[in-house]
């Protein structure tokens, strides 16, 4: 290892202990940063210690699970697996889940690594990183402020993946996109896909992305879709049509609010409460089968994996049940309302909507989910907040569904905890996740003063 | 008496549909409705035919620079008569890749795209999008205009009157200080959000022309209770009235 290195590990690490020390937040990216202004090869002297595979995960909706639950699977044969921590998807980030899990001489100890990659970071990071595999979940509407176009996204991932052309490619082959650049990347590539129409109506929104060919710009034809663009597909001009993909799901039943279905022989009975986990657990896999590991004792690992991973949380607040979810797209949202449908209870639910930097400064994308259908939600009170509190209540306001906006999200769960229907729903977009779980949790423990109870008592 | 009815065509939605475009039909649709008159929205998909002398309000939407590519194709077959729609004193929202269509041009790094011609505007695309929220003062409103604006496209209008005066963000072409265009019943703007849900004072004055067009000049609107609506339309405002916040979020921006 390059003396270079060396140092750039040790000021990082010291930059991480100093952040730590004066409780300046989690220390997630700076000394990543610090590590690469100090040795700009530092990504790649870092992942050519990794002794087994290296793969990344990219795409708008599923990274982190899809991520955790190669990581668990990997790590449930014993295996020692570099994860980056969710959020830290961009390239300092992914710097710092490295050089901060050294030893003191500044090594690895490391059998795989498996990365979560933001699509626009992509472009940076992959040809520093090589890895034997990248998985793709699926393009879709996200954030498109930051990444203005849909098709800006699919450029960035295909310059991406063409810069290392020795990377095979994980595919979701329902996707029209995913499967047109694993196509023109001239990658290798596996494809996974579900043949079988599960999920509802609901979860079909009007959103579709790019329902024309990639081949020859003629309408395609869908036999039907899953949700979004994600369905089976042919172009009646070309012949271009989704393939048969090498690795599915089927069989797929939905009882007591959970899913089961048979995957490459096996019968699993997933804890998963939504379709789309159906395909988080497909794709990771189809990526353990393809690196040759992590697969063999994959039922018994998925059947007792939490999906939870803090962004679908349950707490009990006064006596209410409080369920957080995270919905930070288009599509994403939509499956949360098809969530909150299949609840037939009274309930109460607190959407909160922020427009930083990391949500999406442009809230347009609200008016892209059918909301229409909360009007049959048997909800007693919904409750917006955040900075967009007045958009969120704009859109449903369109629809003819009342609602209240409430400036702090706090005094509003107490609100309803303790006059509602105990049966409470939180919605949040990405950064009020990691507070509104922290206060649930702080709730939860019944940390709270009285001070604080007046004040909701009064909201 | 009937109720009074309008009748909106919403252009090619399965090419433009980027960005809540379905917020401005929806709103359109509900304050007709909450007015106790009705609204019919009929989407016209790539290749339908389009009867323009039965719209009331045409609606051009946004879609990113492939998809627009492809509606060029179309538009070749409808220009005569959507011209003669505009000049008829048909009303015309046109959204970001809309409002670039109507002018004669839109040239990207790649190749020029046709446009309709009923604008004498011209486009052009530059690496660098502009994107940000953006609040306009328009002589045609009392209230601001507010928005979010996401454009890779620089738009030239030549002598015609602009929609607004920027008041904060990026507008036509960055430099220029004007967003968008207003030609006889026809606004075209780059500003998404959607548009018209934060901005009903926009929204009423587009439904009025296109009353007044069909069923005469005395035709107005009763006020709906719009507190909301002016609430979110404050919040950017407000925002971008403190030079403070406006600091904060350019050091953010380079950073």
């Amino acid at each position: 290892m390059r003396l270079r290195s060396r140092l750039a590990v040790t000021c990082a690490k010291a930059t991480s202990s100093l952040i730590k020390k004066m409780n300046r937040g989690s220390g997630v990216t700076l000394p990543g940063l610090v590590a690469r202004l100090i040795d700009p090869g530092i990504l790649k002297e870092m992942s050519s210690q990794v002794r087994g595979k290296t793969i990344v995960t990219m795409g708008t909706n599923g990274k982190t699970t899809t991520n955790a639950i190669l990581c668990r699977a990997l790590e449930s044969e014993g295996k020692k697996v570099i994860i980056n921590r969710t959020g830290a998807n961009m390239l300092n980030g992914i710097i710092s889940a490295f050089v901060l899990n050294t030893d003191k001489k500044g090594r690895l100890d490391a059998d795989y690594a498996c990365i979560e990659v933001d699509e626009i970071a992509s472009v940076g990071v992959l040809p520093k990183l090589e890895p034997d595999c990248a998985l793709l979940t699926n393009i879709s509407r996200d954030q498109l402020d930051r990444f203005g176009e849909v098709d800006i996204t699919y450029e960035k991932l295909l310059t991406a993946v063409k810069s290392v052309p020795k990377t095979t490619l994980i595919i979701n082959c329902d996707d029209i996109l995913s499967y047109s650049l694993a196509e023109n990347s001239g990658n290798p590539y596996v494809t996974y896909g579900i043949s079988e129409q599960i999920f509802d109506d609901i979860s079909r929104s009007e959103i579709r992305e790019s329902i024309f060919c990639r081949k020859c710009g003629k309408k395609l034809e869908y036999d039907f879709f899953h949700y979004g663009q994600l369905g089976i597909y042919h172009c009646p001009n070309c012949g271009w049509k989704r393939p048969d993909p090498d690795y599915t799901a089927e069989n797929i039943e939905f009882h007591d609010e959970v899913y089961s279905f048979d995957m490459d022989g096996a019968h699993i009975d997933s804890t998963a409460r939504t379709p789309y986990n159906i395909y988080n657990t497909l794709s990771a896999y189809t990526a353990l089968k393809t690196m040759g590991a992590g697969y063999a004792g994959f039922k018994e690992m998925i059947e007792a994996f939490d999906y939870g991973n803090n962004r679908e949380s349950i707490f009990t607040v006064e006596g209410a049940r409080v369920q957080l979810h995270l919905a930070k797209n288009p599509i994403g949202f939509q499956q949360k309302v098809s969530l909150v449908l299949k609840d037939p209870k009274p309930k109460d639910i607190i959407i909160q909507i922020n427009d930083t930097y990391q949500d999406g400064e442009d809230v347009s994308w609200l008016w892209d989910v059918d909301f229409q259908y909360l009007a049959d939600s048997n909800a007693q009170k919904i409750i917006t907040t955040g900075t967009r509190r007045y958009d969120m209540g704009l859109r449903l306001k369109y629809e003819d569904i009342s609602c209240a906006a409430a400036p702090d999200i706090k005094k509003a769960i107490l609100e309803c905890a303790q006059k509602g229907t105990k049966n409470l729903y939180v919605i949040v977009n990405y950064s009020g996740l990691y507070r509104t779980n922290h206060l649930l949790t702080e709730l939860e423990k019944g940390i709270d003063t009285e001070e604080e109870r007046e004040g909701g008592a009064k909201a | 008496m009937t109720a009074k009815k309008l009748t909106i065509g919403h252009l090619y939605p399965d090419l433009l549909n980027l960005y809540g475009d379905r917020g401005n039909i929806q709103c359109f649709r509900k304050r007709l409705e909450w007015r106790g008159m009705e609204a019919e929205v009929i989407p016209f998909l790539s290749g339908d035919e389009i009867d323009f002398s039965k719209l009331d309000i045409v609606l051009l939407g946004g879609g990113s620079d492939r998809e627009q590519e492809l509606v060029c194709g179309f538009l070749k077959d409808i220009r005569e008569d959507f011209k003669t729609y505009v000049e008829d004193n048909g009303v015309v929202l046109a959204v970001c890749g809309g409002y670039q269509l109507l002018g004669k041009y839109y040239k990207t790094d790649k190749k020029t795209i046709e446009g309709l011609s009923i604008l004498d505007i011209t486009t052009e695309w530059q690496p660098e999008r502009l994107i940000r929220n953006i609040v306009l003062n328009s002589p045609l409103f009392e209230r601001p205009v507010v928005g979010f604006e996401n454009h890779g496209g620089r738009t030239y209008i030549g002598d015609h009157t602009p929609f607004g005066k920027v008041f904060y963000g990026l507008g036509n072409t960055g430099k220029s200080g004007y967003e968008g265009v207003v030609y006889k019943n026809v606004i075209a703007t780059y500003l998404h959000g959607p548009l018209l849900p934060k901005n009903p004072q926009v929204c009423d004055y587009l439904l009025e022309k296109a009353l007044q067009r069909k069923y005469g000049p005395d035709t107005v609107l009763e006020p709906l209770a719009d507190e909301l609506e002016h609430k979110a339309n404050s919040y950017i405002v407000n925002r971008y009235s403190d030079k403070k916040y406006i600091l904060k979020e350019t050091i953010k921006r380079y950073t």
